[in-house]
């Protein structure tokens, strides 16, 4: 059932994700959908991936399976919906992926709704309806205001935008990376991540 | 019909000496040379003749990825460089050397499946590579930077994301020695094409792409790739990186014994260091691009330079650990591995070089007043950091060095060039390369074996490209409880029976001596070696890694064997083009007949492929030695079974014709190199 989010849970949700991605919070049977202050709503996810970057071999598995998968065999790190950011010099590879936020700016700042709950897979995850998306590029806008890089991207062949769907529940970078840097963080109650809890990485 | 996937269709040219950049279609040479050493050698007969030396402008510098570089397919990040080599000696010819790391998908991005540099710039210049577009560019401010320094600026003005090629001062030096070094570790390392970078003026090549690879059966490729991946390695546990989740699993690689790559082999201060959370100091295993099994670590600390750790290229100053044996692999070992990977010197042939100075300088042939090296102090941080300086800078005794141990040794000459002759086995024309037999201790401290010394006098260049072959005997030894330096030859046969029948054909190709144990048996040697091209050469042309493939030896399963079918099924999942196991054979005879073709333009004989003397004296670990006519005989037989001259080693016009190479036939006979 829909409940506003009241200032006091915001405020611990704050706390504890700045202690990292690693701390998502899983709210009791009260919060299945995050109210914003004008009203509109939208429901938690219940999954997302985590990362545990000091493991990270930095090996680019998860954006290729991403890619070939779900971009039809056209194998690019540039089509994929997760992204390593590496400082080769420095050994600093940072796994970087889709917070499936609970206040989406991306799914906010789609003029067309094609910015959609996955609630069919259960993950209830942000997915770009591809038959709606007009390829505008308002969602890769919206989250790179908050994040780098914007997890939200644009296929410039399809001329439609693409990001992180949980390959509908059951997300293959995180099968295939060799090294477990990858979870997935599931909760029926759904989970309170993102945007406006984390706003930048 | 052109291929659905794979390639991206086209070759970049680049002529420094007119400035002139132009593109040509990848399909005048695939799918026939598929890519990689296939392609690059097809290349290279066609532009580098005998008469073009190494560092001739007109010399080629072709790097050629294959059809699987740029996708998902496992261990993909590697490429070849390919070209006529400085180092190959004395005679300089056409060589190859293959790069790890995450610069090949990157220029297949680009839109390129390979690049062919000729010409010399009238200064330095880099080449700046980005989606369909190349740029010659001034390198003024880069050149005489070191490869970490340089490849910074080249990240901030071109972004983080674009990945490097550079040379150090060695190569711009023209060490024959000189390597190709990518991001902080990987390099290509054999044949010295460092200094053809730097004879040509240029110092690196950076590349950024943001286009895609088409990958013809995306589904199928996935499969094949879960299999490959549980093949070879797990989730690591959570306490240890380096531990299997699944416990009794084995890494499939080096036969499973050593697990993921790293520190581990070599214990000592630097380890320690990174075993102490609270030191600064930490490894981490690092992947190359696309690959499962990260068979290298990262290694940083407070004061040391930072980066991957691989084999040779971290284990080069092993003298240190006797310096100070109380320390072990210590921070000088690393920081000296380091310090030539920033001053782009291959390390492999300096692991032949300072033990040569040091057993030149025992038998008093050289000083350290001749030298300006201090010589007494070998394993010191003074001796190595003076000595990679003077190689790279062309300085002093290093002038001489900077040419190579095996060129520097003959200079010498007398009893200085006998005592290199230890570490390069390979006499004759093409030469060059430091020894690196591994198996069993190497010879002849280890064991002798026939199938490696074949394999050894055929190449002109470190003929163990095939990690996975040694893998295959190591992972014998580790089955019935011994290692790599214990293995006895008569105990690690059974296990490779069925191994060797599914790679080679036959049970008995695991018996490597005769049943009473007094000398070697050649009967598979030649066999065992033309299938082992074969591999080779498919597994260097698709482009896929030789620490994993060709996948020989299960170190996971009850009968162990293995399956040579992966790669070419990788193919097929890419490119849509079918390859059977026969197929795929027949392709590595004809790419394999090619080289040979090439290193016969290039004046190689019979008489080339040989062992200096010393090889035929020595016993081996069990009392057993080569025979030199046991090794003719061998050769003989390898010749008749490519389909080249019995006698003489050349590839006859009709084996020419009956691989479909009716041209280099046609060259052949008008050089007057091949009989019908």
């Amino acid at each position: 059932m829909a409940k506003e989010v009241d200032r006091r849970t915001m405020l611990k949700s704050l706390t504890i994700s700045a202690l990292g991605l690693g701390s998502v919070v899983a709210f009791g049977d009260l919060i299945q959908v995050f109210a914003l202050p004008d009203g509109q709503k939208v429901a938690l996810a219940r999954a997302v991936i985590l990362a545990d970057m000091s493991r990270c071999s930095g090996c680019r598995i998860c954006e290729m399976v991403c890619a070939n998968l779900n971009s039809m065999g056209r194998n690019s790190t540039s089509l994929a919906r997760v992204f390593i950011d590496k400082d080769y010099l420095k050994g600093d590879y940072q796994p970087k992926l889709c917070y499936q936020c609970a206040d989406p700016p991306c799914l906010n700042g789609c003029p067309v709704d094609a910015l959609q709950v996955d609630k069919k897979s259960g993950t209830y995850a942000r997915v770009v309806n591809e038959k709606i998306c007009i390829g505008c590029q308002s969602c890769v806008e919206a989250c790179q205001s908050y994040f780098t890089p914007s997890r939200a991207t644009f296929d410039a062949e399809r001329q439609k935008a693409i990001k992180c769907h949980l390959c509908f529940g059951d997300p293959q970078c995180v099968k295939l990376c060799p090294l477990g840097v990858l979870r997935v963080e599931r909760s029926k109650k759904g989970l309170l991540v993102g945007y406006p809890a984390i706003s930048g990485d | 019909m052109t291929p659905k996937g794979g390639w991206v269709g086209k070759i970049l040219r680049v002529d420094l000496t007119t400035s002139k950049i132009t593109e040509s279609s990848t399909f005048d040479y695939v799918p026939r040379f598929l890519g990689g050493r296939g392609l690059g050698a097809k290349i290279c007969w066609d532009e580098v003749p005998p008469e073009v030396s190494a560092f001739d402008p007109e010399n080629r510098l072709v790097f050629a990825t294959g059809p699987l570089q740029g996708t998902l397919a496992p261990s993909s990040g590697r490429f070849m460089v390919l070209g006529k080599a400085p180092q190959s000696g004395p005679t300089e010819s056409f060589c190859r050397s293959g790069v790890g790391g995450h610069f090949a998908p990157e220029l297949k991005w680009a839109g390129y499946d390979a690049l062919v540099v000729r010409g010399k710039a009238d200064k330095p210049v880099y080449l700046f590579i980005s989606d369909h577009k190349a740029e010659i560019l001034d390198a003024a401010a880069l050149w005489g930077l070191d490869t970490y320094q340089a490849q910074q600026v080249l990240w901030k003005l071109h972004g983080p994301k674009t990945r490097v090629m550079v040379i150090g001062r060695a190569g711009e030096n023209r060490s024959r020695i000189a390597c190709i070094l990518t991001d902080t570790g990987d390099a290509s390392g054999q044949g010295g094409f460092g200094g053809v970078m730097g004879s040509k003026n240029l110092k690196a090549i950076a590349v950024r792409g943001t286009g895609a690879v088409t990958v013809a059966r995306p589904k199928a490729l996935m499969q094949t790739t879960r299999h490959i991946h549980s093949l070879f390695a797990r989730k690591p546990a959570k306490s240890n990186p380096y531990e299997p989740e699944v416990k009794g699993f084995k890494y499939n690689i080096w036969g499973g014994g050593y697990g993921r790559g790293g520190l581990s082999l070599l214990p000592g201060e630097l380890q320690d260091l990174c075993n102490d959370s609270s030191s600064g100091y930490s490894q981490t295993p690092d992947g190359c691009f696309a690959c499962p099994v990260s068979c290298r670590s990262r290694v940083k600390g407070p004061d040391i330079t930072g980066g991957v750790a691989f084999c040779a290229q971290s284990y080069m100053y092993l003298e240190s650990m006797i310096d100070q044996p109380e320390k072990g692999y210590s921070k000088i070992t690393w920081q000296a591995a380091k310090l030539g990977d920033l001053l782009g010197i291959n390390a492999y042939d300096l692991m032949a070089i300072i033990p040569w100075l040091a057993d030149c300088f025992h038998e008093k042939l050289i000083s350290e007043k001749d030298t300006g090296l201090s010589l007494g102090e070998i394993g010191s941080w003074n001796f190595i950091s003076k000595l990679l300086n003077q190689i790279a800078d062309r300085q002093g005794f290093g002038d001489l060095l900077a040419e190579g141990g095996q060129r520097a040794a003959a200079k010498l000459g007398g009893k200085a060039e006998k005592l290199s002759w230890m570490y390069y086995p390979r006499a004759g024309q093409f030469g060059g390369y430091r020894e690196h037999w591994v198996y069993l201790g190497g010879f002849p401290t280890g064991y002798a074996l026939p199938p490696l010394a074949l394999m050894w006098v055929l190449d002109n260049r470190d003929a163990l490209v095939s990690h996975s072959f040694i893998s295959m005997l190591w992972g014998a030894a580790f089955t019935v409880g011994q290692n790599a330096l214990t293995a006895v030859p008569e105990k690690i046969s059974p296990v490779l029976r069925p191994v060797m029948k599914a790679a080679y054909g036959s049970e008995e190709a695991a018996e490597f001596l005769q049943p009473d144990g007094k000398s070697l048996n050649w009967k598979w040697a030649a066999p065992i070696v033309k299938r082992y091209h074969e591999h080779s050469l498919l597994k260097d042309s698709y482009v896929l890694c030789d620490i994993l493939f060709p996948y020989l030896f299960n170190a996971n399963s009850p009968n162990h064997v293995g399956d040579d079918t992966l790669e070419s099924r990788l193919y097929s999942d890419v490119t849509g083009v079918e390859m059977s196991p026969k197929e795929s054979f027949q392709k590595g005879e004809m790419l394999c007949t090619l080289e040979r073709a090439l290193a016969v333009r290039d004046g190689r004989t019979r008489q080339d492929d040989s062992f200096h003397d010393l090889y035929f004296e020595k016993q081996d670990a069990g009392g057993r030695k080569y025979k030199r006519e046991d090794l003719e005989e061998s050769k003989t037989e390898y010749y008749k079974l490519m389909g080249w001259d019995s006698e003489t080693g050349k590839p006859t016009l009709a084996t020419l014709q009956r691989l479909g190479l009716k041209d280099v036939a046609e060259e052949m006979a008008r050089r007057g190199f091949s009989r019908s």
